[in-house]
């Protein structure tokens, strides 16, 4: 089991490794120069060789990469080309925006959909089955934006209810904050959460369908066990790990999904960020940013997979 | 059994959410997140009204002597005085300075301040931060305004309201150009900064400008308040004393934030597609700002082809720019002949002609030009062209279709290179393209425009014809230094016709920038041209009313 827990951590080091390494030489393969964008228009030779050896683009690529890989190591994200601050500033006062939000998705995802997909294998073939089943592809093939202006054009434009963007409103003490805190979080979540319920349901349902044939349930069944206790004790424990794993899987789109939402609903977060930081072409901001979220990915999985071995001994061997 | 799957759930959800309340929930309104000055929380409810504009984009860089987006601009023009603003009428009238003049036939500009400027700490803003300002900018190399600064030799601090420029040669528009773009800072908090290149200034701000920022919540909002002391705003101060920049990415959201209420001006031009339906709103009003640039096709001087004067008119016949007027920009724009906008009516050479919309005159131009259809296509053989554009600027992408199929019929072939605009910057830069379609942004005085974009030098990089003509330099360099402003009109108009004649470029339409605000709050908005300047220069803010 130790084995088994030290080379899953093994592979997330790689994979986190891989992913700095991939990003690194991907922003610099870019067409475009950085200190071009600092000056649009009139920009002399001279400051563009100053802005060049600021920003270290002059030293060859293998001496900035090892020294990127050096910072890192110490836990060093470097300064913003643009705004000269610490990029972990940066990511630090925009990251707890994108947990709540991807966050609260994934929470909210796990606990409508796990009673969702159980109550469509159950009642299979029912009201409640082809329900899910049309909304599970449906979902699927939902376009964030799109969803995004639909929701801000009815619920915030037509009718008014939830405000246009932001997620806070500053005036707001104690009590009255949360309130506006959940207010500004209800059209961002709701569309992250409709884009993911779907698929995420009709895999629960699909396990689930396959569980309930099961040998074990029919002879739980014959003992006299009830409805119930057959579906959501025996059924559902085996049912639910390869969708523990999908979310796992799915954490990775959350957040890619995140960037589109927080970017339509002026939302401050990561997402938003790396927005800006690419247009800028703000090589320490992106390469922080995509550390950090390779990261959080990477320790998902890591969790789902640690999780999985507890649910299912089999794993352990 | 189903203890454990349910506690392991339970839990790691109760783990969630607790991280997420904690990351989030305990800096809730509390000034965690803010880089705040001491006292005055964003949330403190004061008497004056809280005018709330829409931007795209959080501030970049927040050091006034580096930022040059047009985004962080807005703030920060308002935030740090220039010495000269520019009016609605493209005139550069007083700010700081209450006027200027010239010594030794203009190898000297002198600035004559005010005597009313106040930092925010309570210093007077005096020649010895103008100084500063400029010296800085000159050893760090910072910003677009060291290019500016290019003939200051030295600069002398005569007494506390009056600093002399001493250049190595006369250059007319000097005063103006430094005026209108540099923003001074305050000597005594940027003095202690350290290495200029390198401070992000974005804390505890210091200004003397209208409107001074006061919070910043990245990803979030920029509070401004109104400065007491400023002097151009009306008797008794400024009716709105509080200015908040929302940060809203996509530009409909921002629409639809204008429309309900959660902002009251959008501080981005609203696009052509959406001006129809924002005007039959009754609470919103919409104002027309001109542009100080203009779109444009330039032709690459070093392609042997486009190098041939008659190629360059020939296609300058195939752009019907009335009907892109009409159809793509739906009427909210101005022809222009030749390289200098309309705007600059003092150099306007009312008669220059247009090149006539006339692809079959194209034609025959090209014809008696020598060209010649071998194989019989319908297309002159050596007549094509790589036309490279952003495609994040709508209006063009689709100027490039028309112009290119009406190129067609004249027999010319262009391909179209619309491209993510940072490589599209990247190659207009590297002179990879045979004819940049384009637009640009700001140029604030003709003299400055034609020398960066016509003398070979290529002193600002933006020569984008790469032409090296030594006629034209001539005429460049002897205008500037021409102290005598009737015969300095005279020169530039002179520029303009041999540039026209010599069909460098195409001007395509000066756009007119739509700006929309809720006119049910808020009126008085005292606008300067262009999408830089718009509706929010803090002279502007500083003018507006409140409506019951």
């Amino acid at each position: 089991m130790l084995r088994y827990a030290a080379s899953r951590l093994l592979r997330a080091i790689l994979t986190i490794w891989i992913a700095v390494t991939v990003t690194f030489f991907l922003l610099r393969l870019l067409p475009a120069d950085p200190t071009l964008l600092v000056v649009e228009g009139d920009m002399t030779p001279e400051m563009q060789e100053a802005l060049r050896s600021q920003y270290g683009l002059d030293k060859p690529i293998l001496q900035q990469y090892v020294l990127y890989l050096g910072q890192l190591v110490q836990g060093n994200l470097g300064v913003s080309f643009r705004q000269l601050v610490p990029v972990a500033d940066l990511l630090l006062s925009r990251l707890p925006w994108t947990l709540l939000l991807a966050g609260s998705a994934f929470v909210l995802t796990l606990l409508v959909g796990i009673p969702l997909g159980v109550y469509a294998a159950v009642g299979r073939g029912g009201l409640v089955d082809r329900g899910v089943q049309f909304f599970g592809i449906t979902s699927n093939a939902l376009f964030i934006p799109s969803v995004a202006i639909l929701l801000l054009v009815v619920f915030g434009s037509n009718l008014g209810w939830f405000p246009i963007g932001q997620a806070i409103d500053p005036d707001t003490r104690g009590l009255a904050a949360y309130a506006s805190l959940l207010h500004h979080l209800a059209l961002p979540l709701f569309s992250l959460v409709l884009v993911q319920l779907g698929p995420y349901a009709l895999t629960l349902r699909t396990n689930m369908v396959e569980v309930l044939g099961e040998d074990y349930i029919t002879s739980a069944r014959s003992r006299g066990l009830t409805q119930r206790r057959v579906v959501w004790r025996h059924a559902l424990r085996n049912a639910v790990l390869p969708a523990l794993m999908l979310m796992g899987l799915q954490l990775g789109t959350l957040i890619g999904g995140a960037v589109l939402t927080e970017t339509v609903f002026a939302y401050p977060g990561v997402g938003r960020l790396i927005f800006e930081s690419v247009q800028q072409l703000d090589y320490p901001v992106l390469q922080g940013a995509f550390v950090v979220l390779a990261v959080t990915v990477v320790l998902a999985n890591l969790v789902t997979d640690l999780l999985s071995m507890v649910l299912n001994p089999r794993i352990r061997t | 059994m189903n203890g454990k799957i349910g506690r392991v759930r339970a839990t790691s959800a109760a783990l969630i959410v607790a991280a997420m309340v904690t990351a989030t929930g305990c800096s809730l309104n509390e000034g965690g997140g803010d880089t705040s000055d001491a006292g005055s929380g964003s949330g403190e409810q004061s008497g004056g009204a809280t005018l709330r504009i829409g931007t795209t984009t959080d501030v970049e860089n927040f050091n006034p002597l580096q930022s040059l987006s047009k985004t962080d601009s807005w703030i920060l023009n308002a935030t740090y005085p220039t010495l000269l603003r520019i009016d609605g009428n493209a005139q550069k009238v007083p700010e700081l300075a209450e006027e200027y003049t010239t010594e030794a036939d203009g190898s000297i500009v002198v600035f004559h301040l005010r005597d009313d400027f106040v930092w925010t700490d309570g210093t007077p803003v005096t020649a010895t931060d103008v100084a500063f300002t400029a010296q800085s900018i000159m050893d760090y190399q910072l910003g677009n305004v060291a290019a500016k600064l290019t003939w200051v030799e030295n600069i002398e601090v005569r007494d506390e309201q009056t600093v002399a420029f001493h250049l190595s040669e006369p250059y007319a528009p000097f005063a103006e150009g430094v005026g209108f773009w540099m923003r001074i800072v305050p000597e005594h908090i940027f003095s202690e900064a350290g290495d200029l290149s390198q401070f992000a200034n974005d804390s505890d701000w210091v200004g003397a400008g209208a409107y001074v920022l006061d919070s910043a919540t990245p990803g979030q909002r920029y509070t401004l308040k109104a400065n007491e002391n400023y002097p151009h705003a009306p008797e008794g101060g400024a009716a709105v004393e509080t200015v908040e920049y929302v940060v809203y990415p996509d530009v409909n959201t921002m629409i639809l934030a204008l429309r309900n209420g959660d902002i009251d001006l959008m501080g981005t031009p609203v696009p052509v597609s959406a001006v129809a339906s924002l005007e039959g709103d009754e609470n919103i009003a919409i104002e027309t700002v001109e542009s100080l640039g203009f779109a444009h096709l330039t032709y690459n001087m070093q392609h042997p082809v486009l190098a041939d004067q008659a190629v360059r008119q020939a296609l300058s016949m195939v752009v019907d720019t009335e009907s892109i007027i009409e159809t793509i920009l739906q009427g909210d724009g101005q022809q222009m002949t030749g390289p200098i906008a309309p705007i600059f009516a003092d150099y306007d050479n009312t008669e220059l002609q247009p090149y006539p919309f006339d692809p079959a005159g194209a034609r025959s131009l090209l014809e008696s030009a020598g060209y010649a259809d071998a194989d019989g296509d319908g297309m002159f053989d050596e007549l094509q062209f790589e036309v490279v554009c952003d495609q994040s600027n709508a209006n063009l992408t689709r100027v490039a279709e028309v112009v290119r199929d009406s190129a067609a019929e004249a027999g010319i072939q262009l391909n179209l290179a619309c491209i993510e605009r940072n490589t599209f910057l990247s190659r207009t830069r590297e002179g990879d393209y045979d004819i940049d379609l384009s637009q640009w942004g700001v140029f604030d005085n003709p003299m400055d425009q034609l020398r960066s974009t016509y003398l070979s030098s290529n002193p600002g990089g933006i020569n984008y014809n790469l032409v090296q003509d030594p006629e034209l330099d001539a005429l460049v360099n002897d205008a500037a230094v021409t102290a005598d402003p009737e015969a300095f009109v005279e020169k530039i108009k002179g520029i303009d016709a041999y540039v026209h004649d010599q069909a460098l470029l195409t001007p395509l339409y000066v756009e007119d920038f739509r700006f929309a605000y809720r006119g049910d709050r808020f009126a008085g908005f005292d606008p300067s041209p262009s999408d830089l300047l718009g509706m929010v220069t803090g002279f502007s803010l500083s003018q507006v009313e409140q409506v019951d």
